[in-house]
């Protein structure tokens, strides 16, 4: 249950992203860096949450700046986020070699306090004693209730779907693209902090295809919150799965074990989900 | 009331003029329509209105005071509502969402759908609009949608409503409650703009009358003094005519090529083809003329193959045919390829793009149309108009196919390169080859067809031999001129007051 959560930050991220018609692989660009973010500045602060606050805030002026390349310059938004994800994979291996002389890992750190009282309860303590884990779970009305009840989540659909007809009523088109670009920065940041945070410790490589899995869970749910934590939960699943079966050790080789989340994805995209449809103006600069 | 003034608005688009010097004035509280054929500046006129586009030239005052809008929210914000031909719909939205997208009602953070849901409900009570707010726009039908547009002018409270051409897309029933709409709009006060060509609808529903013809308005009236003959003469115009048509006679037997036999197409449960018969023959010119839209576009997909689902009797006696198409940027070629690609492109020879094979085809065709480019390899997009449209010509007619369809050829091309197209056209009749020529340009038409057939709603109404009239005489001429701008716009005998 513990694992849902980077997926679902991420895969929320994406959503608001593309529900305001940007296609935003960057995320596990995104995810990284904030990851990094929360190490380095936990290690020089000592205090999780400077590291925190400015993973978060990391996170978010890499997706200002992800902003000016495809909603004002209008750089093909794959390009741009395949160019984001390779540059903060460089840039974490490089900070890591050039601070700690490590080839792959930052020292230890803290992290994130936990709502110590609720640790005790049995079983479930771990989860809710987690604010991250808690805010990943309320995100599914969180994000509901935004996309769809309000003002703000109509405007911000209305330009990933029609930028044209939400123009002609006077809907400022790129700003609420924008909007959604940034929410997308903040919630990926929260599942980069996460990952850190509960490895205490960031390693060249750890997040591992994170964000595209996450991806590929927004497209599995069909862009809906609720059915994203469906997908995502089954994820979380098949890792945990992984996890275990590499523990336990069985007799299957452990790289089809590895493999297993990555082949679950692939088979439910082919079998399982039929035809999905993005929102009508995904991808497509304005 | 004048509720809008225009005074001496111009606009120019490159050479043309869209708009030159047109001064008129729209009474509050009445319906006035706005009539000319395509590109008569009619839709510029209303876009400038709407601040989609802003004149060169000229003063507009709404409610007595000048304005100058940058943009469509300016003249929404003056009360001002357009009905686009094409909607601005999000398919993906219920009509609710749609309708109420960027003028929100909120409650708290929420938007209000119980309220948003009980005002647009009374509206839709009062003009009987016929709309579930809960359903999809992908699963409403064209005048569904028209009528969520209208609810949208609705919610927005815009007291002047331009309508641009609203009953194209309609069937006649639905044209009927499309006018009740109307008529309650005006008992509410509002002020109607309607852009339209059908004079029929013009007869029933407004009370001033304004006709644009090449930019300049021309003719204006009212519904107590409105007289449609006079009306289709002012829309048509004064066309000068020279005959061409002489002396590329086809010597051979005009066997018929092609046959059109009772033909009936329906598209989105409208009916665009009704019934149609058209022949057509070796060594001859066949013209279709008529308002765009009637069913032209979908005679040619017929005979190129491209539409299928009609029923009724279709006889080709050849598979070699040719088409130029109405839009040569999108359908005509692909204009980031060179000119030479996009002259080999249909060419069965060439397998091999080499450069021997590329310089044979582009030096013939230079020399052979008279295509002014720089070389072989700039691309299509880079050539003018007409040197676009002579690439295409030649492309096609050197297929060496018998039936050659031309769509609007001479469309934005300039006087010299449209008289060379012209007397191509014609070469190629007297090479025995059947020509079915569409135009929405009468001259053109006139010029160049042996026998024309007017169109108008998805049917031929009448065909006119080229033996049959003499366009030297001026009386025979006026007479032709009228009884074809008349069917044109649907006036048949038996509508007669």
């Amino acid at each position: 249950m513990r694992l849902f959560t980077p997926y679902y930050l991420g895969a929320n991220a994406a959503n608001f992203s593309e529900r305001s018609g940007v296609i935003n692989i960057a995320i596990e660009g995104f995810i990284i860096i904030s990851a990094l973010g929360y190490a380095l500045f936990t290690i020089f602060s000592g205090s999780a949450i400077v590291g925190l606050v400015m993973a978060v805030l990391i996170s978010v002026s890499f997706s200002l700046l992800f902003s000016l390349f495809v909603i004002k310059l209008k750089i093909n938004q794959i390009v741009a986020g395949v160019g984001f994800n390779l540059l903060m994979a460089g840039l974490a291996k490089f900070l890591i070699v050039f601070l700690f002389q490590s080839s792959s890992n930052t020292p230890r750190f803290n992290s994130l306090p936990n709502i110590f009282f609720l640790e005790s309860i049995p079983y479930l303590g771990k989860v809710l004693s987690d604010y991250i884990i808690l805010f990943s779970f309320a995100l599914v009305f969180i994000s509901n209730f935004v996309l769809f009840k309000t003002k703000f989540g109509l405007r911000l659909r209305s330009v990933g779907e029609n930028p044209e007809a939400g123009e002609s009523l006077g809907i400022k088109v790129r700003l609420y693209k924008l909007y959604g670009v940034i929410i997308c920065g903040f919630l990926a940041s929260l599942g980069g902090i996460w990952l850190a945070s509960n490895q205490n410790s960031f390693s060249d490589g750890m997040i591992a295809g994170r964000g595209y899995i996450a991806i590929a869970a927004m497209i599995i749910g069909k862009w809906k919150p609720v059915n994203i934590f469906i997908a995502c939960m089954m994820f979380a699943f098949f890792e945990a799965l992984e996890i275990s079966l590499q523990i336990s050790g069985t007799f299957i080789p452990s790289q089809i074990v590895q493999m297993l989340p990555y082949m679950i994805t692939l088979l439910v995209l082919i079998g399982f989900i039929g035809k999905t449809k993005p929102p009508a103006a995904d991808g497509i600069p304005y | 009331m004048n509720i809008i003034e225009f005074s001496n608005i111009s606009k120019k688009f490159g050479n043309l003029k869209a708009n030159d010097n047109i001064s008129f004035a729209v009474r509050k509280n009445s319906v006035h329509c706005i009539v000319g054929e395509n590109g008569a500046g009619k839709s510029t006129l209303m876009k400038i209105l709407f601040g989609s586009y802003r004149q060169d030239s000229g003063i507009m005052k709404v409610n007595g005071s000048d304005v100058s809008f940058n943009s469509p929210l300016d003249a929404i914000a003056n009360g001002i509502g357009m009905l686009h031909q094409h909607f601005m719909l999000i398919e993906d939205f219920t009509v609710m969402e749609n309708v109420i997208l960027g003028s929100e009602k909120t409650l708290n953070i929420k938007i209000d759908f119980e309220e948003s849901e009980r005002v647009l409900k009374e509206y839709i009570k009062k003009y009987n609009l016929d709309l579930n707010l809960n359903k999809k726009i992908s699963e409403l039908s064209i005048s569904e949608q028209q009528k969520v547009e209208i609810l949208k002018l609705l919610y927005r409270n815009s007291e002047i409503i331009i309508f641009d051409e609203p009953t194209a897309v309609l069937s006649p029933i639905e044209v009927l409650e499309f006018f009740k709409i109307i008529f309650q709009f005006k008992v509410e006060g509002k002020t109607i703009i309607l852009i339209t060509h059908k004079l029929n609808e013009v007869r029933e529903i407004s009370d001033y009358v304004s006709v644009l013809r090449r930019g300049k308005l021309v003719y204006e009236t009212e519904k107590d003094i409105l007289d449609l003959k006079v009306l289709s003469r002012e829309i048509v115009g004064n066309v000068e005519i020279q005959d061409e048509n002489t002396g590329f006679d086809y010597e051979g037997e005009p066997e018929v090529i092609a046959g059109l036999n009772n033909i009936n197409l329906s598209v989105n449960k409208i009916s665009v083809l009704n019934n149609l018969d058209l022949k057509l023959k070796k060594g001859e010119v066949y013209g279709i003329c008529g308002v765009e839209g009637n069913g032209q576009n979908e005679v040619i997909n017929i005979l190129f193959g491209l539409e299928k689902n009609f029923t009724g009797k279709l006889n080709i006696f050849t598979d070699k045919i040719s088409l130029v198409p109405d839009d040569r940027l999108k359908k005509g070629m692909i204009k980031e390829f060179s000119v030479g690609e996009n002259l080999i492109i249909k060419k069965k020879e060439c397998h091999y793009i080499s450069n021997k094979c590329l310089k044979k085809t582009a030096e013939e065709t230079i020399s052979k149309y008279d295509v002014r480019m720089p070389d072989i390899n700039a691309p299509m997009e880079s050539l003018s108009g007409g040197n676009q449209q002579k690439v295409i010509i030649a492309r096609e007619i050197e297929l060496g196919n018998d039936l050659l369809i031309f769509s609007h050829p001479t469309r934005g091309v300039d006087i010299a390169a449209s008289a060379f197209i012209h007397s191509t056209i014609l070469q190629q009749k007297k090479k025995g080859k059947s020509i079915l020529l569409v135009s929405s340009d009468l001259d053109e038409i006139l010029k160049l067809s042996d026998r024309l057939g007017v169109i108008s709603k998805g049917r031929i109404v009448a065909e006119f031999d080229r033996n049959q009239y003499n366009l030297q005489n001026e009386v025979e001429k006026t007479i032709l001129l009228e009884s074809i701008g008349k069917l044109m716009i649907g006036i048949t005998g038996e509508q007669k007051n």
